[in-house]
């Protein structure tokens, strides 16, 4: 049972929940009815009306309207929001049991004392029926929630159904009911529009309760035979069932639970019991120490139950309807139902994965609680309340998410159990404060010990737990077995960890605790409601859940608001605005929410003005709270922009300040407050234009003149001696005068004023003589007398400078108004970085290193006092074996040890298992690798080989620094590896060239061929050509390709090599013109052949060998070259046509098929004896035989050879 | 393992000074309060960082004939590594001492005498001293010694012997993850997740980039092993695995990688890499002329 509520009171009798609002109604014996706020726990109302006790009690289903029956026998229907009765409703004659409303019609059913119920139309405020037949007290009556049915339960030890559907015909006109309401009354006692349609007897005692089930035809009942019973109805009997025995005192009330197969009952005997509704049996009880109980009732909605007692009353659910779920990454596990499922946020497609055990429904709340998932392993341990605390390891197949065969899970006793790496995972092992740490075969590999009485564990990163106390979390390293953080905080429930691991939210059932990942603490944020479920954001704001708004916290402690909530939801991930939760039947669920106001505070509070400022141009986030939020965080010059009240205005320039703005704002307000307060900020900014303007608005001269003294402005101050004059302010003409250092003027002023000594004083102090003696006739003998040795020095000392500003403080200005004036962004942070770096930045500096050094220290200290604690507090412990042992096993090892023989290096499997050239390479096997090449291709030259053997060589292996300071590990590395490769079975060296890349080098050699850049061209080639031997494909089909490169690669540094010495040579035209001629009977690539053609043409036609020259134009034009080209070859085709013949004679019979000679560049026509290469098959001369092949450099002409093997497919 | 919980004050020294991070080894290696025992095995596992960095010269100035039995071991090490023309001698005290019943069972100077004999290839006789095993240490070298002598088998059983030891243990993780590698197949992707592991918990070292990379390698995924490699180049310049896996890396994807050969030749002519390449280039003219 999980108790959301609970209240003290008199003996509570009748309840009601409201339908949608998180209300409910108690009416109590001592005659008060309660309204409740379980949800806020706070008493909204009270109506205290009735005399003597309230047993009946019921919220009207849309209406703000209840009804209560009491002892007084009456019936009342009282309006919520009006706080008051509406009207009571006479007629009962006895104590009034229970009050019902219909769910559709204008009724009210209740069930009294006096041996009737009675059906009441709340709108005419009549009694339309009275159901008679019961001879005793009537304890209950109810409708049918769909049908025309009433149960009703007596003492008489029977329960009855009536047949209400004739009423409905009644009540169809409502002006009926008023005229057959004298024709009613006589009915009292014989009415026959409600008659009885089942008697159930059964009970041996009176019965104090009867219901019926929501959707089956059921009825339960409960009845002071401490029995509960089921019933069952069809259309024309009803018949009992099956009877409940448990309860050691007087059932008092028993109800179906509308949405689990189950019958709750509450009794006397101070217990609460759930029934399995089909196999009848008790499955819990909840007992209660001293109060009987009298009343339950349900939710019409929602998974809640309400339970009267003696003492009060109580709210709760039988089961939680939290699904346990882990999200890693994109991907959300769950547990529904009997199925472990999984949701992909990126398609928000869900799919169920495997079956998980569940639980026979022997005992309640046995529902998965936690879950944790390892995505490496692809793992999920789920934890349960079963056996007092089970987990149970399901490995997910990889392949067939969806299938769903049972597979037997692993499975331990233990509370929490959690991943804390890639393949292990901790149990907690709470009666010995340990945890266990397993691996997926659910082996323990370690026990470790808790530094603190632990009741829950949490993944706090890899390696370490996060332990759950009563009133603390502590932060455990499991390998060091170190506390690495430890913090006071209430009751912890969940954990959140942020995305990067840096922060952890630690949710507790009324606050959020927002902790770094040692656990220091940031901030706390209380709810006086239950804290649900929470996740970060991708901004590093926490956004939650409480059962009726989702909110936000920020890092510097501010929350907030984001939305309602109909009904609670669990947040899985918040994703930009969109969030992502489970609700509580496990679907899956999107809310788009505006993320608006917390971003925008979140920037402010990051400084990311040119987010603040988008964000303010781009949206509608004016209002009250926002400038109260700006003003309060400091940012008075962002509010600036949204207010156009004057006073607040100025205010806030001011705050920030703005001066510029502050004096349009004073300008426009023009009182004497505001410009002395705009004088003291232009004071403090040092802008004295604008204090000099100021006072002067405010006619504030004394310190308008102060301020010229301070400026050195004797000018404006020798004005304001005469406006003083003017003003015949005397004090004001002699403060001015002092200012001046005016002695003359100061005399004078008191004279004029009549302080005739002080006038002397002051005339004879400065040496004014003749004005002294003056005063002194006047004065006569009462010339005062001057103190010894002072010398005058009452003159203002000369200004410096005159006039002007004092250096302005640098005042933080027109980042926002710089925006708003619509310049570009850019230019705006530019500016607003300069104003900071100016002269904040010195300060900075000073503070910064200040307190780094401070830091340091701090973290030096901490540092030792906690190895100081720990060393005090724990005993070292050895991690190696103790010596004791070691010694015997040292000694043994002479004796027993036999060091085994090395093994065989995988280089030498290579070789033994290979036949193919570029293995035997690989392993360094050199002498064989040639063999096998000159077996196979006959070649017998090595030396443009030897880069490629070395670097295959080198190529196969890698190298791991194992131990330090031990010699480097040489690791062979394989070809072809797969997933599934079965360890310790070698496989073939990995090879450093393979057939892709001599594609490429085919490529830029065709490229450095059109390029006209032979000699490179004729590198690559030979390059191919080169490696080919040590090239080793996979399929029959490769051999081919690589068979047709080498022809291809062959042909080309035949004609290559035929170019390069047609061009060697100058002086043999004929020569020239043979080699021109051969090389286009290579087997070219089409432009390639092309230009040999235009080449070969073009000095045919020189040499004026127009007939060849023709025949090459002919061939050219067969190949359909571009415009220049074909016009060209026309031009020598027309040429030579009208002269078909040749000046020279050339070998060469372009008629007669032929191939060139690769040594000696002559034509082999078919049918003459040639010799060719074994391993690059070009044609020889038959002298050429014995010599080493020129085109590809490696064989010798001739040789005997097997073929290429470049394949082990060849092999097989 | 005890329940109690007693924090392990070298833990992280350790812990450093197998992943490769000598230089945070030795920073942090100024520990208050510890024991005796501890504080010995502290400075030699601080000794043997400043040897792995190569400052050889330190630790034969710093340690002194009055120090203990480890750290004379360590002491030797250094000797046998700093003076690669005059090993007899060393070979000869360290024979010595280990014939020296009271000390000769000295954990660490068995496990330098195996360190030493594995530098002479001479695995049966490190084997003589370090199968017994008695700490984490020696049986990771055990491991090591059995992967070089291609007995993979033998090095699965002292594999085990660590597991059930202590199966997390960070010399535990990476004498899998070296045999792992030794056995290769599917192992390789279990290595690499370990070492992946391992760059999770603890600050990157050029020890894992180099595992990974290699994992990555024998895996074909050439690409990333150049990408891990660089950026373990960029820890240490100097560092000859790195070096020789960029080498391997270049072959494979057909880039050029002799600057990086060249490099490795500068800095450590004695490495494998390059040992293997002189040797396979005497080979190569072996062969010719046994062919022509």
């Amino acid at each position: 049972m999980l108790t959301k509520f609970e209240t003290k009171s008199n003996r509570v009798k009748g309840l009601s929940f409201h339908t949608k609002r998180p209300w409910i109604l108690a009416s109590l014996h001592s005659g008060v009815i309660q309204l409740w706020d379980y949800r806020m726990g706070t008493l909204i109302d009270r109506f205290d009306e009735h005399d003597g006790p309230v047993r009946g009690v019921h919220f009207h289903m849309s209406q703000p309207l209840f009804v209560s029956g009491g002892d007084d026998y009456k019936i009342k229907v009282w309006n919520y929001k009006l706080h008051r009765c509406l009207f009571t409703l006479l007629g009962h004659l006895d104590y009034i049991r229970t009050v019902q409303f219909h769910h559709e019609h204008p009724w009210i059913v209740s069930a009294s004392d006096d041996q009737t119920i009675r059906i009441w139309n709340w709108q005419s405020r009549t009694c339309i029926s009275v159901l008679t037949g019961h001879n005793h007290y009537v304890m209950c009556a109810s409708f049918h929630p769909k049908e025309d049915l009433v149960v009703s339960a007596s003492l008489d030890q029977t329960v009855r159904v009536w047949d209400v559907s004739s009423l409905k015909k009644k009540g169809a006109s409502p002006a009926d009911d008023i005229l057959r309401l004298s024709q009613m009354n006589t009915d009292l006692f014989g009415g026959v529009d409600a008659v009885v349609k089942y008697v159930l007897e059964g009970h041996d005692r009176g019965v104090n309760w009867a219901a019926f089930h929501p959707t089956l035809p059921l009825i339960v009942s409960g009845a002071d035979d401490r029995q509960v019973k089921l019933w069952r109805m069809n259309d024309t009997k009803a018949w009992e069932v099956d009877t409940l025995r448990g309860h050691m005192n007087n059932v008092s009330c028993v109800m179906f639970h509308a949405k689990q197969d189950i019958i709750v009952s509450n009794s006397e005997d101070k217990s609460i019991r759930v029934w399995d509704a089909t196999k009848r049996t008790g499955l819990q009880t909840f007992r209660r120490e001293h109060d009987r109980f009298w009343i339950l009732a349900a939710h019409p909605e929602i998974n809640l139950l309400a339970a009267g007692h003696d003492s009060g009353m109580i709210v709760f659910k039988l089961e939680r309807e939290r699904p346990a779920f882990a999200v890693s990454g994109d991907s959300l596990f769950y547990a529904k139902d009997r199925f472990l499922r999984y949701y992909d946020f990126s398609t928000q497609k869900e799919t169920q994965i495997v079956p998980i055990r569940r639980a026979g429904s022997t005992t309640l709340n046995q529902c998965p609680r936690t879950l944790s998932y390892s995505p490496t392993e692809n793992a999920v341990l789920i934890c349960s309340d079963v056996d007092g605390g089970t987990y149970e390891l399901y490995q997910i197949p990889k392949d067939s998410i969806g299938r769903s065969d049972l597979q037997e899970a692993k499975r331990g006793p233990g509370s929490s159990a959690i991943f804390v790496a890639r393949n292990r995972f901790a149990v907690l092992d709470k009666s010995n404060n340990q945890v266990l740490i397993k691996n997926l075969k659910n082996e323990v590999v370690r026990k470790s010990g808790l530094p603190v009485p632990t009741d829950a564990i949490f993944y706090a990163g890899t390696g370490n737990l996060l332990c759950r106390s009563d009133d603390r979390v502590v932060v455990f390293d499991l390998q060091q077995r170190l506390v690495l953080g430890d913090l006071q905080a209430p009751f912890v429930k969940y954990v959140v960890w942020s995305s990067d691991m840096e922060s952890v939210a630690l949710l507790s059932k009324h606050s959020i605790i927002i902790t770094s990942k040692k656990l220091v603490h940031q901030c706390t944020f209380h709810e006086t409601i239950r804290v649900k479920s929470g996740a970060w954001d991708e901004n590093g704001v926490f956004i939650y859940t409480t059962p009726n708004h989702i909110k936000y916290c920020l890092p510097n402690g501010d929350s907030g608001i984001i939305r309602t909530l109909d009904v609670p939801i669990y947040l899985t991930k918040v994703s930009g605005n969109k969030i992502f939760c489970l609700d509580r039947d496990g679907k899956n669920k999107t809310l788009v929410i505006d993320a608006t106001e917390y971003i925008f505070k979140l920037s402010l509070l990051r400084k990311r003005y040119d987010h603040v400022m988008s964000m303010i141009r781009n949206s509608q986030l004016c209002g009250e709270a926002v400038i109260a939020y700006l003003q309060q965080k400091g940012f008075p010059e962002v509010a600036l922009h949204f207010v156009k009240d004057e006073k607040t205005r100025f205010n806030l320039a001011i705050e920030s300040g703005n001066i510029q703005i502050a004096v349009a704002s004073a300008k426009e307000i023009d009182d004497k407050d505001h410009w002395y307060r705009l004088g003291v900020e232009a004071l403090r900014q040092g802008n004295a234009g604008i204090v000099e303007y100021a006072y002067q608005r405010t006619k504030n001269f004394e310190r308008l003149s102060f301020l010229y003294l301070i400026n050195g402005n004797l000018e404006k101050l020798s004005k304001m001696l005469k406006i003083a004059e003017v003003k015949n302010d005397v004090m004001g003409q002699f403060h001015n005068a002092l200012y001046l250092g005016d002695i003359q003027e100061r005399v004078k002023i008191l004279e004029n004023a009549g302080h005739l000594p002080l006038a002397y004083v002051t005339a004879s102090v400065h040496g004014l003589h003749d004005v002294a003696e003056r005063l002194a006739a006047e004065l006569g003998d009462d010339v005062p007398s001057f103190p010894e040795g002072k010398e005058p020095s009452l003159m203002p000392p000369a200004p410096i400078i005159c006039g002007g500003d004092w250096p302005l403080l640098r005042v933080m200005k027109g980042i926002f108004e710089g925006g708003f004036d619509s310049t570009g962004r850019g230019a705006v942070d530019e500016e607003e970085e300069g104003a900071d770096g100016d002269w904040g930045e010195d300060l900075d500096m000073v503070d910064s290193d200040g307190l780094q050094n401070g830091d340091v220290t701090a973290i030096l200290e901490d540092g030792e006092v906690a190895e100081d604690n720990e060393e005090g507090g724990w005993d070292l412990e050895d991690l190696e074996l103790p010596p004791e042992v070691e010694t015997p096993r040292v000694n043994a090892r002479s004796s027993v040890f036999v060091a085994p023989t090395p093994g065989m290096p995988v280089s030498q499997i290579w070789t033994q298992r290979s036949s193919l050239a570029a293995d035997h390479a690989a392993a360094g096997n050199f002498d064989t690798a040639k063999r096998l090449l000159s077996r196979q291709l006959g070649i017998r030259n090595f030396t443009p080989l030897k880069s490629m053997f070395l670097d295959l060589h080198t190529g196969s292996h890698s190298y791991l620094r194992a131990f330090s300071s031990a010699p480097v590990v040489s690791l062979a590395v394989e070809r072809g590896w797969s997933e599934s490769a079965s360890p310790n079975v070698r496989g073939p060296p990995a090879l450093v060239f393979n057939f892709s890349q001599l594609d490429e080098k085919l490529k830029a050699g065709y490229k450095a061929t059109t390029d006209g850049k032979f000699t490179e061209a004729l590198r690559l080639f030979l390059n191919i050509l080169h490696t080919i031997p040590l090239i080793v494909v996979e399929s029959r089909r490769e051999v081919d390709e690589v068979k047709e490169l080498i022809i291809i690669a062959k042909e080309y540094v035949l004609g290559l090599q035929m170019e390069l010495k047609r061009r060697e040579l100058k002086d043999n035209p004929v020569r020239q013109q043979e080699l021109a001629a051969y090389f286009t009977h290579c087997n070219l690539q089409m432009p390639h052949l092309r230009l040999a053609l235009r080449n070969a043409m073009t000095i045919c036609f020189k040499a004026k060998n127009l007939a060849t020259a023709a025949n090459f134009a002919r061939r050219l034009l067969e190949t359909n070259p571009n415009e220049n080209h074909s016009k060209a070859a026309r031009q020598v085709l027309q040429a030579s046509e009208r002269n078909m013949t040749d000046a020279s004679q050339l070998n060469y019979d372009f008629r007669n098929p032929f191939v060139t000679c690769g040594a000696t560049y002559v034509p082999i026509y078919r049918g003459q004896k040639d010799v060719s290469c074994p391993y690059c098959t070009t044609r020889f001369v038959p002298t050429q035989e014995g010599q080493l092949c020129t085109i590809c450099d490696l064989a010798v002409i001739g040789a005997d050879a097997s073929g290429l093997l470049c394949s082990p497919s060849q092999i097989r | 393992m005890a329940a109690a919980a007693a924090p392990d004050h070298l833990f992280h020294l350790r812990n450093n000074f197998y992943l490769g991070s000598f230089q945070a080894a030795i920073n942090n290696s100024d520990l208050p309060n510890l024991s005796p025992d501890d504080a010995v095995e502290r400075d030699c596992l601080v000794y043997r960082s400043y040897i792995a960095l190569g400052s050889y010269q330190l630790v034969i100035n710093e340690i002194d004939s009055a120090a203990t039995t480890p750290l004379q071991a360590v002491k030797l090490l250094a000797l046998y590594l700093s003076n690669p023309h005059d090993k007899e001698s060393t070979i000869a005290s360290l024979k010595e001492w280990l014939a020296d019943p009271a000390i000769g069972s000295n954990a660490i100077l068995r496990l330098i005498a195996g360190i030493v004999f594995m530098h002479e290839e001479d695995y049966i006789e490190a084997l003589k001293h370090t199968n017994a095993g008695g700490t984490m240490e020696l049986h990771a070298l055990n491991v090591q010694i059995f992967i070089k002598m291609h007995r993979s088998d033998y090095a699965e059983r002292q594999l085990r012997v660590m597991q059930q030891i202590d199966e997390d243990h960070t010399l535990t993780q990476l004498a899998n993850a070296w045999l792992n590698l030794a056995v290769g197949g599917s192992k390789i992707q279990e290595a690499y997740l370990i070492f992946q592991d391992f760059s999770e918990k603890y600050p990157m070292t050029g020890l894992i980039l180099n595992g990974k990379a290699v994992c990555c390698m024998h895996m074909g995924n050439f690409d990333e092993a150049e990408t891990l490699l660089l950026e373990a180049l960029n820890k240490d310049a100097k560092d000859p695995e790195t070096l020789a896996n960029l080498v391997v890396c270049g072959l494979h994807l057909g880039k050029s990688s002799s600057r990086y050969v060249s490099q490795l030749k500068l800095t450590h002519p004695e490495h494998v890499l390059v040992k293997r390449a002189s040797s396979a280039e005497d080979s190569f003219e072996r062969a010719v002329q046994s062919v022509a």
